[in-house]
């Protein structure tokens, strides 16, 4: 009998309907096909690599011996992660500034601050090539301050973003806690450190998503940014085209996503354990 | 209430997995550049001497990907001590645009020829000082003096291309011989690719109609325009050099491409073919230069007489095989190489290609045309 | 709100470090670029800035008014695209049970992170006439005689087309959609849905009288995300369009290099930013409308 009952669905339980599942199977093949295609040709036995001719690790051994393309990837990695964090205290502040205060050209500040999402990003790679070399900015300090120039261009264009994100999630928090927070006691600081910023939280990890990945990706602002011997991973996989993407750059991209999901799913578990501890507290 | 929980653990979850992620780039991050000397734009080498040339031994190098041999970078430090950092470019508009507000610091730059003469017009490159390349005696008589710089005052030639026509043998029947399957004809329709590049589309078209490639004019430009709208819907895409893959692919049967390009595919693939049309074609060099501005310019000069050394020269043709303008080198080579048909065409073929000359003038009449072409 | 003189030293402290920012590395630079537009070529490496109107008023010509309207219809269609195929999809991760939901966000933004080139030398790999699923329909071809009513088997164009373009461009801002959608149906108060449900609302009713307004803002902010980033693209209709897929970036990026007619270039990215920006300053006042009405 229970074989043929099924367990009735609650009215919200959205997620569990059937359409909804396939919509989202469907989804997911969608968006990881092509991910799936660049892993298994990053096995192929071709050089040029458009043609599937047979199966080897090869391309992973060299991947690990291509100096040019190890230090691009160390160089976009350390601007991607160094462009967030400053994205990020930049995009808050901003994104409170416009939700809590009133100001004389409010309105135009905002303008301001969506600019960089609107801007070609060729235009904003000219502007700040002319910008960085009319203030003569050094081109040839130690790494990594070599690649200050790539990552200042990076946060102006990353902070916008997180602004536009935090901001969302602030149109909703009720200032009634922060002045409760004050009326028990709280300075300034201490309202916006523990009452604000607890509530900020999804936002601001949103936000440095979303900085990281457009840091990570970018490469028209980056290519014209960049000096000697500050190649970033994209601007080195765009020079290849001319002589064909070889198979190393598939498996560099395999070994990317692999990282990701591995410190993603490490992340996971610990907040489990830590959840499950706290409370059997 | 369950929200709100599911909140709190996706954003620790997000912070840790942030500071992981942190974490891992700068570990990488170390890791790669280590390979790289540490990095750090030392004035003096690793052993603290200098390099012959007095300058520190660095050179930085700004120059096409994998447009050099495998081992030639290491070679040159094996000889002379003088690490060679190499930066990348993908065309010739990119390496103008970066330098055209001031050079950043390249000590060494590789552009082709009609963005030599732009150069040298815009005043961005030292002259050479030929005392200090004695292996130009290497290079092949056809190409010590050339009309985009006279006396090779600005520029050492490193390779040399011509346009053609790659095609698949299986395909394509009979073989092709004229501009006309590419420009004027419907028989291959949704099989042609096209050099995604106004100034040498239209010269071409220019040579298919007889005329040479310097001597276009307005009313030529029109004529052409109109005759590559009609053609477009049989064009199937326009690629941005590399053609040859489109061809490899089958997405295309064919394409208008260069002979080193394809001549590197034929290698993997023998049902590919290539031929210069007998209209002519037009012929292109890409050049080693120093940009104004360098920080080590006899370091670049050292480095440039390397290039053109015999053996070095054929370790960097082993690995690109493209034509080159080294008669050492092409004698190093052997017979396989230099009677290769698709890397050195026949001198009569060769006679009816020539070297665009830059025109600042017509140039953007070219451009706006071409995005006429390609809105319509 | 607050007015600002009311906490001038909290303002400070907070509005100091963006807006000096913006102003240094954002404003400065894209007003050198701002003048260039006003100017022309001064030989081929410097501009002389002349407060000629000549580049907008050619920027104003019909050939660029055309591509600048296929532009804006490209991006509206892919963001049109996004939107419907990305609501279902933020609805189910806002309503999965705690455990799951960051595990399907992850799904989601994954491929977000892999390299935007690769990603589209991947879907090159995928569509290809001779690419994985023009091999996987021969094979279904074969598999299933189909040849014996439809003839051979045609590969199927899915690649240097305008359909290829914009199948790239969902591809590349799926997940710029989704985030907002999610973030904002994730803050729903769902009682509320619950209580039309109880009415006796069917549920598609719910979610386009109920849902859907009260997401708004997010639906919003999630339009904007992903229209202006897919009008200012170029490497994906670059790389896997056909001779007709050109778009403004297109022309914008051929200026600044092959062309070397940065004043031009300068006039025609300027104008496409005036009209986002009016976009934009618009919802801004709406916005502030809407505060002021509450």
């Amino acid at each position: 009998m229970s074989l043929f009952t099924r367990k009735p669905l609650a009215p919200l339980e959205y997620t569990k309907r059937l359409w909804l599942r396939s919509w989202i199977a469907a989804v997911t093949l969608f968006l990881y096909a092509p991910l799936l295609v660049l892993f298994v040709f990053s096995f192929n036995d071709s050089k040029a690599n458009v043609v599937w001719r047979g199966f080897t690790f090869k391309y992973y051994a060299k991947l690990f011996k291509n100096d040019g393309l190890m230090s691009a990837l160390g160089n976009s990695l350390t601007i991607a992660f160094l462009a967030t964090v400053v994205s990020l205290v930049l995009g808050a502040l901003a994104a409170v500034m416009l939700w809590r205060f009133r100001f004389p050209a409010k309105a135009g500040v905002e303008g301001v601050m969506a600019l960089p999402i609107v801007v070609p990003e060729i235009c904003m790679g000219v502007a700040m090539l002319v910008f960085f070399a009319a203030i003569e900015w050094p081109t040839d300090l130690p790494w990594p301050l070599n690649l200050s120039a790539i990552t200042i261009a990076h946060i102006t264009f990353c902070f916008p973003f997180v602004t536009m994100v935090v901001r969302a999630r602030l149109a909703n928090f009720n200032r009634e806690e922060e002045e409760a927070a004050k009326d028990l006691g709280a300075n300034e600081w201490q309202a916006f450190r523990d009452v604000l910023l607890p509530h900020m939280k999804p936002g601001l990890i949103a936000g440095a998503l979303l900085a990281f990945t457009l840091s990570l990706d970018d490469f028209v602002i980056t290519f014209f940014t960049s000096g000697p011997n500050t190649t970033t991973f994209p601007v080195k996989v765009y020079s290849m085209v001319r002589f064909s993407v070889t198979p190393e750059v598939n498996a560099v991209s395999t070994l990317l996503i692999l990282l990701t999901i591995i410190l993603t799913t490490v992340a996971l578990k610990l907040q489990n354990i830590a959840g499950d501890a706290g409370a059997h507290k | 209430m369950n929200d709100r929980i599911s909140l709190e653990a996706l954003k620790s979850n997000r912070r840790s997995l942030l500071k992981g992620m942190g974490a891992a780039a700068i570990g990488i991050s170390f890791a790669g550049l280590a390979g790289c000397g540490g990095g750090e734009s030392a004035k003096v080498g690793a052993d603290g001497k200098l390099a012959a040339t007095g300058e520190a031994p660095e050179l930085n190098f700004y120059n096409w990907d994998t447009y050099i041999g495998e081992t030639t970078l290491e070679d040159y430090k094996g000889a002379s001590g003088t690490n060679v950092k190499m930066s990348l470019f993908a065309n010739n508009d990119e390496l103008f645009a970066k330098l055209r507000a001031g050079n950043p610091g390249f000590d060494v730059i590789v552009p082709s020829n009609d963005f030599v003469e732009r150069m040298v017009q815009s005043d961005m490159i030292l002259p050479l000082d030929m005392a200090q390349i004695p292996n130009f005696k290497n290079i092949d008589p056809a190409f010590t003096d050339v009309a985009y710089d006279p006396g090779r005052k600005y520029s050492m030639p490193y390779t040399w291309l011509v346009l053609g026509i790659g095609y698949r043998k299986s395909k394509v029947k009979p073989e092709p011989d004229s501009w006309k399957v590419l420009f004027d004809s419907d028989q291959y329709k949704g099989r042609i690719a096209l050099l995604s590049e106004a100034g040498d589309l239209f010269r071409l078209y220019g040579k298919y109609l007889g005329k040479s490639v310097n001597e276009l004019n307005a009313a030529d430009i029109k004529r052409i325009e109109a005759m590559m709208i009609k053609q477009k819907p049989f064009v199937k895409a326009f690629h941005e050099d590399n053609g040859q893959d489109l061809l490899v692919k089958g997405e295309v049967d064919l394409v208008l491409e260069y002979n080193g390009d394809i001549a590197q595919k034929m290698v993997e693939d023998p049902d590919i073919g290539f031929v210069v049309p007998k209209e002519g074609s037009q012929l292109n060099s890409d050049s080693l230069c120093i940009p104004k501005g360098a920080p080590h310019p006899k370091n670049a000069h050292a480095f440039i007489n390397y290039l053109l050394d015999g053996n070095v020269g054929k370790g960097i043709t082993e690995a690109i095989q493209y034509p080159t303008p080294n008669g050492k080198v092409k004698e190093l080579m052997g017979e396989e190489y230099s009677n290769n048909q698709v890397i050195f065409p026949r001198a009569d073929v060769l006679s009816k290609c020539e070297y665009a000359k830059f025109n600042a003038d017509i140039q953007p009449l070219f451009e706006e045309a071409f995005t006429r072409v390609r809105a319509a | 709100m607050q007015d600002w003189k009311t906490q001038r030293s909290a303002f400070a402290a907070i509005a100091t470090a963006p807006t000096l920012w913006l102003l240094l590395f954002f404003i400065i630079p894209l007003a050198i670029v701002w003048a260039y537009s006003f100017g022309s070529n001064d030989g081929l490496t410097s501009i002389k800035i002349s407060g000629t109107f000549a580049n907008y008023a050619r920027a104003l010509e019909p050939l660029y008014l055309q591509i600048f309207g296929k532009s804006v219809a490209v991006a509206a269609l892919t963001t049109l695209i996004c939107l419907i195929v990305g609501f279902p999809v933020a609805l189910a991760i806002s309503f999965a049970t705690p455990k799951w939901k960051p595990w399907l966000l992850l799904l989601i933004m994954l491929p977000f992170w892999t390299n935007l080139l690769i990603r589209t030398y991947a879907l090159l790999s995928l569509l290809g006439t001779r690419g994985v699923v023009n091999q996987g329909a021969e094979w279904f071809w074969g598999a299933f005689g189909l040849a014996g009513m439809f003839g051979p088997f045609e590969p199927l164009p899915l690649l240097y087309n305008n359909f290829a373009v914009i199948f790239g461009l969902v591809y590349v801002h799926l997940p710029f959609m989704v985030l907002p959608l999610y973030a904002a149906l994730d803050r729903l108060d769902k009682s509320l849905i619950e209580a039309s449900l109880d009415l006796g609302a069917g549920h598609w009713t719910t979610i386009t009288r109920i849902v859907a307004p009260l997401a708004a803002p997010g639906i919003i902010s999630g339009l904007i995300i992903t229209f202006v980033p897919a009008l200012g693209s170029y490497l994906t209709p670059d790389l896997m369009g056909g001779t007709d897929s050109q778009m403004i970036a297109n022309v914008v990026e051929r200026q600044f290099k092959r062309a070397n007619d940065w004043p031009f270039g300068a006039a025609l990215s300027f104008l496409l930013m005036y009209a986002t920006f009016i976009l934009i300053a618009l919802q801004a006042l709406r916005n502030r409308k809407a505060e002021a009405g509450r």
